[in-house]
C-alpha cells in the first residue's frame, strides 16, 4: 500500500515541471494519490484502469489578459458584402441581418466596462453595412478602447463619412487581408476583393486610423509569410499590427484546426442570438452560453466558472486561438 | 563589459534547466549577469571550480567539505537556501516497529542511501557512533543507486525505504526532504513512522574561490538575496529549487559533516 508513495515521489520527481507520469496503483486507494498530490503541490489528472496520471506541479493560471471577460466581442449584424469560403459565421450578402442595434450595443458596452472588460471588438459580417455604424462605434469608444473588424471594401461615400466620425484615439480598424498579391486572397474571398481591401487600408491610414491587418491562412502555411510581412511594412502597418491566424474548421470552412469549447480559452462574444464562448463559434449552438444578453456580468461569470472547471479537468493545455 | 559570472550546478533532475534558465533571466538586467553550466556529478563540478572553469559552484554539503579540504580552507560560501540551514536526517521504520530512538537499532538492519549522500549515509553513521553504536552493533544495508549526485535525486533513499517494506532492512536513514515528500507518515497511518530525527545541519551552498573578487561576488549575492517569494516570477524558480528565500551561509551547520568525513576516512577526491 505505502509503496505507492515511494513510486509517486520517484516518478514525479524524475520529470520536468508540467510533464505528466503514470503510476500503477497496485492495491493502493486512489484517495491516497489525491491526498499526496494536494500535499506536495502536484495535480492528479485522473485514475483509470488501475493507473493514476499525475502532472508535476500545477497548471499555471492563464495570463491576466486572457482571463474570460477582459475582451468582449459584439457581432453587430452577420450580413456581409462578401461570401468568403471560410467565413467562420457563414456570412454572405444573402445572410439575413441579425443586428444587435444601437440600444443594445450601448448597454452591452457599458455593462462590459462595468464588469471589468478592457477592450471591445465589433465585428459583422461587415459592420459598415449598418447605416448607424458610427453611432455604435461611438457608444463603444465612449467607454472602452475598441477594435472594428472590417473587410475595408466599402470605405467610400457615406460609409467613409461614417468612418470619419469615429474616434481615432480610441478605435482601431482590423482588416482581413490574406496575401501580398491578389491571387490567394481573391481565391477565397472573390475576384477584385484584394485590390479593394488594399485601397480601403490606404484610405483608413490616410484618415489617421490605426489599422491592424489579419491574415487567415491554412494550417502549415509557414513559407508564405515573409513576402506578406514585407508588403504590409510597405503599406505602413506596424509589425505588432500584422496578425496571422490559422483557419478554423467552423462555419462554411471545410478544413481547419478543430476547436471545441474545452480547447479554447473563451472570449465573451455577444450576438443578437445570445452570448457565446468564443468569436470563431458565434454561429454554433455547441458554444452558446446563454440566450440572455443581460445582465452581461452573469454570462461572464458563467463562462469563467465553466472555464475554471474545464481547466481543472482538461489534460492538455488550452490552446489560444487568436482572433485579433 | 565584464563577462557574466559562470555558475555550476549538477543536473540531477530535468527541472534543473528551467531553474537555472530562470536564474539567468532574473540576473540578466542587473549589475551581476550570470550564466550557468550543468555537470553530471559533483566531482566534475568541484574540479571545474578548482580549475577556474566556473566562478561559483552550487554545492551539496559534501562537495563543500571536499572543496574546503582541497583548498586548505581558502574557499568561501556565498549564500544558501533557507531550507539548507535546517536540513535533518530522519530514521524511518514501519509503523508500530517499536524502534523509537537510536539505541533500539542495536542488532537491527539499517538501510542507507548512496555512499556519497551526507543525509542518507555519512551522517547517519556519524549519529550511530555518537549513540555508541559501531559497525558491529548495527548491520548497514548500503544502497548506492545514485552515486555522484550526493543523494540529490532521492532515488537511493526511496530504495532504502523499499528495502524496509521488503523486510531487507528494519529501518532506513533518509533526508527530511524525502520524508516530507512521502507525506511524513501522515498520508498513510500504518505505513512508515519516524523513529529518530537528527539535529539540524547545513546542506547546499554557493561556493567560490578567492579568485572571485568580493567586488564581483557582492552585487550577485545582493541580487540573489533580493529574490522575493511574493513575486510570481521569482516564486516559480524558488518553488522548483525548494526554498522560500536565499540567506547568508551558516557555516556552523557543517561541523558534524567535517567530523564525520574525518572519522569515516572519506577521501577528499572522487
Ligand atoms: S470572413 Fe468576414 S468578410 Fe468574409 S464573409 Fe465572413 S464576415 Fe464577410
Amino acid at each position: 500500500m505505502v509503496r505507492i508513495l515511494l513510486d509517486l515521489v520517484e516518478r514525479v520527481g524524475a520529470v520536468a515541471a508540467g510533464a505528466s507520469v503514470t503510476v500503477p496503483l497496485g492495491d493502493a486507494d486512489p484517495g491516497i494519490v489525491a491526498d499526496w498530490c494536494a500535499r506536495t503541490g502536484n495535480e492528479l489528472l485522473g485514475v483509470s484502469g488501475g493507473v493514476a496520471t499525475v502532472r508535476r506541479g500545477r497548471r499555471p493560471e492563464p495570463p491576466e489578459h486572457l482571463l474570460p471577460g477582459t475582451r468582449v466581442w459584439l457581432y453587430t449584424n452577420f450580413d456581409c458584402n462578401l461570401a468568403c469560403d471560410y467565413c467562420c459565421v457563414r456570412s454572405s450578402p444573402r445572410t439575413p441581418r441579425r443586428a444587435l442595434g444601437a440600444d443594445r450595443v450601448a448597454r452591452l458596452a457599458r455593462e462590459a466596462a462595468g464588469a471589468g472588460a478592457g477592450e471591445l471588438l465589433l465585428t459583422g459580417g461587415e459592420p459598415f453595412l449598418l447605416p448607424d455604424i458610427a453611432d455604435l462605434a461611438a457608444s463603444c469608444t465612449a467607454v472602452l478602447p475598441t477594435t472594428l473588424l472590417t473587410n475595408a471594401m466599402l470605405l467610400r461615400g457615406r460609409r467613409l463619412e461614417a468612418l470619419r466620425r469615429m474616434d481615432r484615439d480610441r478605435l482601431a480598424l482590423q482588416v482581413s487581408l490574406d496575401s501580398a498579391t491578389p491571387d490567394q486572397h481573391d481565391r477565397h474571398r472573390g475576384a477584385g476583393s484584394w485590390q479593394r481591401a488594399v485601397t480601403g487600408i490606404r484610405t483608413a491610414l490616410a484618415e489617421g486610423f490605426r489599422v491592424r491587418v489579419a491574415a487567415t491562412l491554412p494550417a502549415g502555411h509557414d513559407g508564405a509569410l515573409a513576402p506578406f510581412h514585407a508588403f504590409l511594412d510597405e503599406l505602413g502597418i506596424a509589425r505588432e499590427d500584422q496578425l496571422v491566424r490559422t483557419l478554423a474548421r467552423r462555419g462554411v470552412a471545410e478544413a481547419g484546426v478543430e476547436l471545441t469549447v474545452d480547447s479554447l480559452i473563451p472570449e465573451i462574444t455577444v450576438t443578437a442570438d445570445g452570448v457565446y464562448w468564443h468569436p470563431v463559434a458565434a454561429d454554433h449552438d455547441d458554444q452558446l452560453v446563454t440566450t440572455e444578453l443581460f445582465p452581461l456580468a452573469d454570462a461572464i461569470a458563467r463562462v469563467r466558472q465553466r472555464f475554471a472547471e474545464y481547466r481543472a479537468r482538461a489534460d492538455e493545455a488550452a490552446q489560444w486561438f487568436p482572433c485579433a | 563589459m565584464t563577462r557574466p559570472l559562470l555558475v555550476g550546478a549538477v543536473a540531477y533532475t530535468p527541472n534543473v534547466v528551467p531553474i537555472w534558465e530562470g536564474m539567468r533571466d532574473y540576473f540578466a538586467d542587473g549589475p551581476a549577469e550570470m550564466d550557468f553550466v550543468l555537470f553530471s556529478n559533483y566531482g566534475r563540478q568541484v574540479e571545474a571550480l578548482l580549475d577556474g572553469a566556473i566562478d561559483i559552484a552550487w554545492n551539496t554539503n559534501l562537495a563543500w567539505v571536499r572543496t574546503v579540504q582541497r583548498t586548505g580552507g581558502a574557499c568561501r560560501a556565498l549564500a544558501m537556501r533557507d531550507t539548507d540551514t535546517v536540513f535533518r536526517t530522519v530514521f524511518v521504520a514501519r509503523a508500530g516497529s517499536a524502534l523509537g530512538g537510536l539505541e533500539k537499532l542495536r542488532g537491527k538492519r539499517l538501510a542507507l542511501g548512496s555512499k556519497d549522500s551526507a543525509q542518507a549515509a555519512i551522517l547517519p553513521v556519524y549519529y550511530l557512533r555518537r549513540a555508541g553504536l559501531g559497525e558491529d552493533d548495527v548491520e548497514l544495508v548500503r544502497i548506492n543507486s545514485d552515486v555522484g549526485k550526493h543523494g540529490d535525486t532521492g532515488r537511493s533513499e526511496l530504495d532504502a525505504l523499499r528495502a524496509v517494506l521488503e523486510d531487507r532492512a528494519d529501518a532506513a536513514a533518509i533526508g527530511g526532504n524525502t520524508w516530507d515528500a512521502i507525506g511524513a507518515g501522515e498520508l498513510m497511518p500504518g505505513g512508515f513512522e519516524a523513529v529518530w530525527t537528527s539535529p539540524p545541519y547545513s546542506h547546499c551552498n554557493f561556493t567560490a574561490l578567492p579568485a572571485l573578487s568580493d567586488e564581483r561576488a557582492r552585487p550577485w549575492v545582493e541580487q540573489l538575496l533580493a529574490m522575493d517569494w511574493d513575486n510570481p516570477g521569482h516564486r516559480r524558480i524558488l518553488e522548483l529549487e525548494g526554498l522560500r528565500r536565499w540567506v547568508p551561509p551558516q557555516l556552523d551547520g557543517y561541523a558534524s559533516l567535517f567530523e564525520a568525513v574525518r572519522e569515516q576516512g572519506i577521501p577528499a577526491r572522487w
